[in-house]
Order: C-alpha cells, then structure tokens, then sequence
C-alpha cells in the first residue's frame, strides 16, 4: 500500500504513455506485470491505480465513521423514538443490496472521484451506526458514566470525556473493517464501469478492461485482482490486530 | 440540627403486566446536619433505588411517581434536570459498590479528579491538580503525587475506594451516599474505609446515608438506622436501640438470621421463611405479613404506618401486643 503512494517515483513508465506496438505482452524483464491493451505498463497502472482506490477508500472510511459516529450517537444517547427512526432507518438501508445502492446514487449523481467516496462512505455509515449505537449504550449503563453523572456532568460532557474515549477502540476496527469494504466496494462500482473513468485507472477499471481479455491476456485481469485482494485481506488482518490488542488490554483492566 | 434531606412520601414505580406497580412506597425519612444515617434492608427491598432518587439519577422503566425532596429547605424535585445538576456533586454526592467500574478505565485518577473538582470550582487545571493530590492525601493514599499519574488497573480495590471517596468529595458536599460502599471490599478494607468515612463526616460536618445489608456495617458505623423492607420503612430509631431491642417483627427476624463466629455450627441459621414481594404480586396491607411469624388476619387489610413507640417509629399494627412478647 505504501508502494502506491510513491508511485509516482517508483513506477518504472508514465502510466498514460501508449506504445501501440507494445499491447498485450505478457510479464516479462522491461514488463514485470506485461502491458495492458494500449500498450501501457500494467506495474505503473496498478501503483498509479491503487493510489486512486486507496484514496477513495480512506475518503469514504473517514466519511462513514463521521456519519456513522454522530448517527449510532444520537441514537444511543437519545433514545426513545429519535432511536428507534435512526436504527429502523439504518435497517432499511442496510437491507438494499449495497451495489444495488451504489448504483443508483451513482448513476444520479454521476461517477467521479469525489462522489465516488461519498456514496461508498454513505453506504457504509449505518453498519458503522449500529456498531457505534451499541457501544454508546453500553458505555452509558456503565457505572462511572453513572458516577460521573452523579458528579455532575453535563451530558455534552459526558459524551466527550467519558464515552468517546471508552469507544474509540471499537471504532478503530470498524474503521479498518470499513476500510476493506470500500476498497472491494470501489473496485465493483469501477468494475461495472460506474467508478473511476478513463483515461484515470482505479484496480477496479483495470479489471474491467482486464476481464474482456481474460482468454488471451491472463495477466491483464490477474494483477489488479491480486492488488485488491491483498490490500483487503491486509485491512482485515490489521483490524483482527487492533481487535486482539483491544482484548488483552481489557483482560488486564478487569483483573 | 437542621435537617439537609427532607424525603417525603417518596413513591417509585415499575411496569408490570398489571400496570405500574410501586416499588417504594410512600417512604418518608430524614437526615440531619453531620447524622450517619443507615439504610438496611435485604436485596429487593428498595435500598438503592431510594439513593438514586436522591440523585435524581432514575431512569426507565422505574418512575418518580411522587414525592418530595427537600435539600437544605430546597424542594429540588420541582427543580428542571439542569438546575439540579448543580445539586449532584456540590450538595449531595455518592460513592458505590463497585469502586473498579466507577471509574473510567481509560483516564488517570488524578485526570478524574481534577475533572470533578473543575465542574464545581472555576480555577486553574494546576490548581486543581494540587487540590486533587490534596484531597487524595486526605483520604489516605500513600505518596498522591505519584498516584495522580495511575490509571484504575494499577490499583486494589481499597485504594480506588479512596479515589472514588475523593472525587465525591471534590465538590464540597454536605451529603454523602455510600450504596453498599464496602460490600465489594475485604474485612480489613472495609473496616478502614468506615474509619476513613468516619473521619471525614466528622472533619467535614459531613451526613452520610450508608445503605448496607450488612447489619454489623451498619450498627457500627451508624447514629441512626433505617429498616426497609418491601419499598416501605419499618422501623427507624437509634442505632443502639434498634439492635438491642428490635420493635417490628421484621427487624427481630433479620437480627435472628444473623451470622457470626459466636452462632454454633451445628444449628441451622434462623432465616425468614419465603420470598421478598414482587412488584407485580404486592401483599394488600401490610408488605411483610406473608412472611410474619405474627400476622393476623387484620395485617393484610390495612397498611400499618409508621408509629411512636418507646422513642423510635415503628410500622406494625400488632406492635403494642407484641412489645409485650419481646420484653
């Protein structure tokens, strides 16, 4: 992931620079990925398009945790019916195929790389709610947030250095968890062609153009499958991490 | 002596399949100015919910159904959630079980405090950390400079008491709720924080409602003692009175069900046959009556209230009969 960030150094071509002589090769010493159809070096596309996907999936992330946080807040602090419209709310949401959502709100808004991690960020928001809402109770019955209220506090206050604090572990493995779901959710919107656009390249772009290939030019659709997979399987193993340190560290705190 | 919490006709209600039904009942008590007041009773029987109404901290599904509270002269159940948040913590503030879950886990204690003491008092986040290492000393923790810097994990349990008492203390205030403050703690422990408790009503003028099932907590620690049972009061009088002559039968059934090295082994522990009342199966009359030794049919037709008798109150309808028997 840090290699696409750089990408601008270590890529070994222009990504945008067509040798038409050059289309389809297979990997090989100048090629370490091969070229894509117009000829282009699929190494420096992956890195320039994994720099697209990972920005997009760190925009929608941060999007859907400021979304989800306030919305799994107002619920659980609140209660009563504002809670019940906010989770009846995030329910619905989450009952619609997620693509099926994405696709509309991208086909009405258009595809570029500013909708495209509000509408993934948006998709993910009510997963986020939920978790946060249930966290937020559970912080409230808690005794020294009860303590704390005996004390005193005002509520705004009680939120801020009593709750968000005790929730934030939780919040860092939705977060990474999230950030797993965007990259796999940008690269189907992108794969269907409702992501990123050409000549622009995102991992799901490139498998796109790769799939129509796939027969002839294994590689084309191989490498990018690949990229994505191990970013995903990376945000997971990162978020299991966090999950883990968050467990033992509880062990200790109830000794 | 003036009186700095006035209850009454306290009455709090759950939901049940048949409607709301009270869990406190018409409960009426008092506390004076510098009193150690305690509160006993078995699980049930509405001990804590009466310190959470104090605290104005009851939350569905139970109810404030009525009452009064006056504090200092002051009825603050008239009172929106916003004026008496300046109650909680300056005028009454409260210490629990549980000193562990009482703080938060994540922040140091001396953060905690200092917390505390700035919601009370407009100064300096220094200063108030030197009024916080001020008041942990006073409540007897060893070298507080360097406590201030620990989170709750690092200490035992007695200590974190301490930091619990200290930051109920950082507000000044002039009442002190103990819920069972020294249940979760061992003998020894528990036996220094009621010296510790003792020590600060008497440097500080303080009340303190002590609310324990544990009746040689309570005798040794308390001026006057309160029974409950079934969200009513039974008897209220002198400490001292009250356990060497125990009026109501309910009194006299949970002094004969105690426990200790002088009870021989080989005798069954005298208990009180049969369950506390549910909410939503309550005993017409008097709440105890199913339970009592003594009971006539007249103890289930009218509610017995609470009556002078020797100098204490007492709530029994047979209680003139049943002097006699005792003594």
């Amino acid at each position: 992931m840090g290699l696409c960030l750089l990408c601008p150094w270590i890529a070994p071509y222009d990504p945008y620079e067509i040798g038409a002589s050059d289309a389809f090769l297979g990997p090989s010493k100048a090629n370490w990925m091969g070229t894509d159809d117009l000829g282009r070096d699929l190494l420096s596309r992956i890195l320039y398009g994994g720099r697209i996907t990972i920005l997009v999936a760190i925009a929608a992330t941060i999007i859907a945790l400021v979304i989800g946080t306030a919305w799994g807040l107002a619920a659980g602090v609140r209660r009563g019916w504002l809670d019940e419209v906010l989770m009846r709310t995030a329910d619905a949401t989450m009952a619609i195929p997620q693509i099926l959502f994405g696709l509309v709100c991208i086909s009405a808004v258009g595809a570029s790389v500013i909708s495209l991690p509000i509408v993934v960020g948006v998709l993910l928001a009510p997963t986020t709610a939920r978790m946060a809402r249930s966290a937020v109770v559970t912080e409230l019955s808690s005794q020294y947030v009860v303590a704390a209220q005996a004390s005193g506090f005002t509520r705004t206050r009680l939120i801020w250095s009593e709750v968000m604090p005790n929730i934030a572990p939780q919040l860092l493995v939705q977060l990474s968890i999230n950030a797993a779901a965007a990259v796999m959710l940008e690269a189907t919107l992108s794969f269907i062609g409702l992501g990123i656009q050409p000549p622009n390249a995102s991992w799901g772009t490139l498998m796109l153009q790769g799939y129509a290939k796939i027969w002839n030019t294994y590689w084309f659709v191989t490498f990018p499958a690949l990229a994505v997979t191990i970013t995903i399987l990376a945000f997971n193993a990162y978020g299991e991490r966090i999950r883990k340190n968050l467990d033992s560290r509880k062990s200790t705190v109830n000794e | 002596m003036s009186k700095v919490i006035d209850v009454r006709n306290l009455t709090l209600t759950v939901p049940t399949s048949k409607g709301r039904a009270p869990v406190i009942e018409n409960l009426s008590f008092a506390i004076e100015q510098g009193e150690k007041l305690g509160l006993v009773g078995e699980s049930g029987s509405g001990k804590s919910l009466t310190a959470y109404s104090l605290m104005r901290l009851i939350k569905e599904p139970v109810r404030i159904e009525s009452g009064e509270l006056f504090i200092n002269g002051v009825d603050v159940m008239k009172l929106s959630e916003s004026e008496f948040r300046k109650y909680r913590g300056s005028e009454i503030a409260m210490i629990y079980q549980d000193p562990m879950s009482a703080l938060n886990p994540i922040m140091k204690i001396g953060d905690q405090i200092v917390e505390s003491i700035l919601l009370h008092k407009k100064i300096s986040r220094k200063e108030a950390l030197k009024l916080a290492v001020g008041l942990l000393e006073s409540v007897g923790i060893p070298e507080p400079e360097e406590r201030v810097n620990s989170y709750p994990f690092e200490m035992s349990g007695g200590m974190l008491q301490r930091v619990v008492i200290a930051i109920a203390l950082s507000g000044e205030p002039k009442v002190l709720i103990a819920d069972e403050a020294t249940t979760a703690l061992d003998v020894t422990t528990q036996e220094r924080v009621l010296t510790l408790l003792n020590r600060l009503a008497e440097e500080r003028n303080l009340s303190v409602l002590l609310i324990t099932h544990d009746l040689g907590v309570a005798a040794q620690f308390s001026d006057r003692i309160n029974v409950m049972y079934g969200g009513r009061l039974v008897e209220q009088g002198r400490t001292k009175e009250v356990f060497t002559a125990p009026q109501h039968p309910y009194t006299r059934a949970l002094l004969d069900s105690r426990c200790d090295y002088t009870v021989d082994v080989n005798k069954p522990i005298k208990s009180i046959a049969g369950q506390p009342p549910r909410p939503d199966n309550r005993p017409t009359g008097c709440v105890f009556a199913p339970r009592c030794e003594h009971a006539i049919g007249a103890c289930s037709d009218t509610v017995p209230e609470l009556r002078n008798v020797i100098g204490r109150e007492v709530a029994c309808i047979r209680i003139d009969e049943l002097k006699s028997v005792s003594s």
